[in-house]
């Protein structure tokens, strides 16, 4: 496939198709780790998304631009290098510009190294297509799991703490207002049973996904 | 009574497939089996034992509780009287105070006042727990087109039983929803669930809103709380009961207001005797596994005995001694109804041991190590729910292991 | 894909090529954003000390309100203050991992095992007179340690505030160590009772006493960590003998 054969509905079908027919987190159920951990506050999923989803497209299309050049022997080396100086490059962009959210997120920014989104996109996608369209399946996949990680952490921090991107919304007991707040939700375990809601409604929406029983 | 029947007869036709309320069948069935038992039984091997089925074995546990449910409305009331003699208060606060004047009952110690009391709390609490786990189960019966289960009988008296008194009732409806949509009717409803529902209802309280659910619970009459004895052996203030000999320590009245349950607490955990009383009934009938019981106890008293042999300076539960586990807490309680649901447990007899043991060792493990949960029970039982298919694994295993070698041989 | 990829030199080419783009990249961006996330950390830490002393408004100008702050070294045995050789990379936490610069603690209330021999404290001037004294405390709640500053009036005896910048305590129950209702609750109470003893802690049902602050519902260990840590930074192993010392008029200890 080269570039020429780009047209802007195949860009199209690459962006939106990972947010509901193939959800990297909801179908694929990838990458459910950092959803865990960073999914509290509102705040830092949206932080968290757009890291991820820059690593996502940028390594998508380094290493599809050099992909013809990869021994397939350190393949997968090459591929981790790339996604690991990405990932530094934006935890210090972070920790210089974000700071205070930076923080909240500890090592979890890192840990987009790990995350098999990235590096499944990478092996299976930027690996076998040109620059542009793997640069549109990182931006679609870090979408998908932008989509699944801002509705968890809305969930979780309007009944968890009573509040959405820190403005109070339903006052907390423990403000002097009137709201008992979830102490569930504020563990990061809740963040299962939320994206286990959203797949089942994704699900009933989409049978398709449903996969068969054996 | 002919007349009900023939009324009945009369409907079932909307109610069957191709009627007019083809979808509402599971309701119909339901009602109409609580005054005729349905033409068809369960009659799968797990129940051949005995000519009872799901639905009677339901409504013995159901009833096997009451004992202990009785006592917790006479304790309700017991404490909260008690209570209101320390505060000076004349009345309960809000309607259960209107209800008490309306009836003019007295507020006395005596059985019958202490229960009406104890009633206006558990009542409600029931009530909630019951129609709101019936609601969803008629919800998920109708959507899937299955019959409506009589499982959600124990469920929501096992639940409201393992509730403190002065819970609000929104919560018990939250809690029972969790229990019932999310560990039971997501992996296909009664018999399909690996845990024990009322007691994921009563993790997801306990987490989700701790401040209502642990230590010192009680406060039905205002500016009055009372720990519980977990919460007071944490702090060491049970020091000199924990080092009395086993005879001397069982005379106390200490203890024995611990066994017999006069004591703060949630609702249906309080009194031993009670809980006893119901269990054996169930282990009489074979409702309940003997086994997994024995397993239980076995457990907790290796594991506290081995914990006072080793001691500790700073942390008083360490010295706790066996027969003070068994009365305090949900210990009782969940070894008798909740360790022993049949669905959530281990299938075979050896596993049964083992998964008891389990629900025995991390129960005090928990108790004792743990300085977040003075409780380890509920933890415990779910714990050993989730081990108790890999139990059964490797009993099977060990079983077609052993049988091959006799072959060979 | 041409076939010669994986030849020994187009791998060790292809190996080596990739690393010094990378190395190249990543320490650029690392060096070029160091000052920034070094200025960021300070003002940040600064910020801390600025809320405990009850002096933090949003849209403060941070490094401005900061400049009557002055950081001075106690031994904490003496009560006396010190000069250390470095100031600036000065680090209480790596001292107390020094057995050359710490001490094991004996009655070790706030399981902490070991602190630092010199202490790292902050004072708000007013000229020579102390207005502010502001002691950093540490010490184990339920999951982890609770890193904070305590501050003090003139007095030595009024707490002007407190705040913990460091902490892994359960979200919602111990985690609301952060909650600012319950943190303006501490400005105003007292070290001492009557009797001049150190009585400053947390307690469960309501506090009645000026020297008695409201527990963190739900919160048993965490409570009871921050009262200890109280107790052992507030008492004769702690500051005690520099707050005894402390010559509020002249600034010396």
């Amino acid at each position: 496939m080269t570039t020429a054969t780009l047209d802007a509905k195949e860009i199209k079908s690459v962006i939106t198709s990972p947010i509901a027919d193939n959800n990297p987190i909801a179908l694929q159920i990838l990458g459910v780790c950092s959803a865990l951990a960073v999914t509290g506050k509102v705040e830092t999923a949206l932080v968290m998304s757009v890291a991820l989803t820059v690593v996502c497209a940028f390594s998508n299309l380094l290493i599809s631009v050099i992909r013809s050049q990869i021994p397939s022997s350190i393949r997968i080396i090459v591929q981790m290098t790339i996604i690991a100086s990405l990932v530094i490059m934006v935890d210090q962009i972070l920790k210089a510009f974000v700071y205070e959210t930076a923080k909240q997120m500890a090592v979890y920014v890192g840990l987009i190294i790990t995350n098999c989104i990235v590096m499944g996109r990478a092996e299976a996608y930027a690996m076998k297509n040109g620059p542009v369209m793997s640069f549109f399946d990182g931006v679609g996949n870090g979408l998908g799991y932008s989509a699944i990680l801002v509705a968890v952490a809305v969930v979780r921090e309007l009944f968890g703490s009573g509040s959405i991107l820190g403005f109070t919304i339903l006052s907390p007991i423990n403000d002097g207002g009137w709201y008992p707040t979830n102490g569930l939700l504020l563990l990061p375990p809740s963040a299962f049973f939320i994206i286990g809601f959203i797949i089942w409604a994704l699900r009933t929406w989409k049978p398709a996904q449903v996969e068969e029983t054996n | 009574m002919k007349g009900l029947r023939e009324y009945i007869e009369h409907l079932e036709p909307h109610f069957e497939k191709g009627g007019k309320y083809e979808k509402w069948y599971a309701l119909y069935e339901a009602v109409t089996t609580i005054f005729y038992t349905p033409g068809h039984v369960t009659k799968n091997a797990s129940h051949v034992r005995d000519n009872i089925d799901l639905k009677r074995i339901m409504i013995f546990v159901w009833a096997c509780t009451f004992p202990a449910m009785f006592w917790g409305m006479y304790n309700v009331g017991y404490q909260a009287v008690d209570a209101m003699s320390v505060t000076g208060a004349t009345s309960l606060e809000g309607w259960r105070g209107w209800v008490m004047g309306l009836f003019g009952a007295e507020y006395s110690k005596d059985v019958l006042s202490s229960m009406f009391i104890g009633a206006l709390y558990f009542i409600p609490i029931y009530a909630t727990a019951f129609i709101v786990g019936g609601f969803w189960e008629v919800v998920f019966a109708s959507v899937r087109g299955h019959e409506i289960n009589e499982g959600f009988f124990v469920t929501s008296i096992l639940f409201a039983l393992i509730l403190p008194p002065d819970i609000p009732l929104w919560q018990v409806a939250l809690g029972i929803s969790f229990g019932v949509v999310v560990a039971k009717e997501v992996f296909g409803g009664t018999g399909k669930n690996f845990l024990n529902p009322a007691l994921a209802g009563r993790a997801f309280l306990f987490f989700a809103y701790p401040g209502d659910m642990s230590g010192q619970v009680w406060n039905i009459v205002d500016g009055y709380s009372g720990a519980t004895p977990l919460a007071a052996a944490t702090t060491g203030s049970m020091k000199e009961l924990f080092e009395m000999p086993f005879f001397e320590a069982i005379s106390s009245t200490q203890w024995q207001d611990a066994f017999l349950g006069f004591l703060p607490g949630s609702i249906g955990e309080v009194s031993t005797l009670m809980i006893l009383i119901g269990g054996l009934a169930l282990v009489y009938c074979k409702i309940a596994s003997w086994r997994i019981i024995v397993g239980v106890m076995i457990g907790m008293v290796a594991t506290t005995l081995l914990f006072n042999s080793i001691g500790s300076d700073t942390n008083h539960m360490f010295a706790m001694p066996w027969h003070w586990h068994l009365v305090t807490g949900g210990f009782a309680f969940g070894m008798m109804f909740m360790a022993t649901d049949p669905v959530s447990a281990s299938l075979t007899n050896k596993g049964k041991f083992y998964f008891g043991a389990l629900i025995g060792i991390m129960c005090i493990m928990i108790r004792v190590a743990n300085p977040a949960y003075p409780e380890g029970m509920m933890l415990a039982i779910l714990f050993a729910n989730l081990f108790a298919p890999l139990i059964d694994h490797f009993v099977v295993q060990a079983n077609i292991k052993r049988r091959a070698k006799r072959y060979v041989s | 894909m041409s076939a010669n990829n994986d030849t020994f030199f187009k791998t060790i080419i292809v190996a080596v090529a990739l690393c010094l783009v990378c190395s190249i990249l990543v320490s650029g961006t690392a060096i070029s954003l160091k000052e920034q996330q070094k200025a960021n950390a300070s003002l940040d830490k600064k910020k801390n000390i600025l809320v405990a002393a009850n002096m933090y408004q949003k849209d403060i100008d941070i490094s401005e309100a900061f400049k009557n702050f002055e950081r001075r070294f106690v031994d904490l045995e003496t009560g006396k203050f010190v000069e250390v050789t470095n100031p600036e990379s000065f680090d209480q936490r790596q001292m107390a991992k020094d057995p050359d610069n710490s001490i094991a603690i004996e009655k070790d209330e706030a399981k902490i095992n070991r602190r630092s021999k010199v202490a790292s404290i902050y004072l708000v001037k007013d000229a020579d007179k102390v207005k502010t004294i502001i002691l950093p405390i540490h010490g184990s709640g339920l999951f982890s340690t609770l890193y904070g500053f305590v501050a003090l009036e003139a007095d030595k005896q009024t707490v002007v505030g407190l705040k913990f910048y460091e902490h892994g305590e359960t979200p919602g129950l111990g985690g609301e160590v952060d909650n600012l209702k319950w943190l303006a609750s501490w400005p105003g109470k007292k070290l001492l009772d009557a009797n001049g003893k150190l009585a400053l802690s947390l307690v469960k049902g309501g506090a009645s006493k000026d020297t008695e602050i409201d527990a963190l519902s739900g919160a048993t260990m965490t409570t009871d960590g921050i009262n200890n840590m109280l107790s052992y930074w507030l008492g004769e192993d702690g500051f005690g003998p520099f707050l005894a010392r402390l010559d509020v008029d002249k600034g010396e200890a």
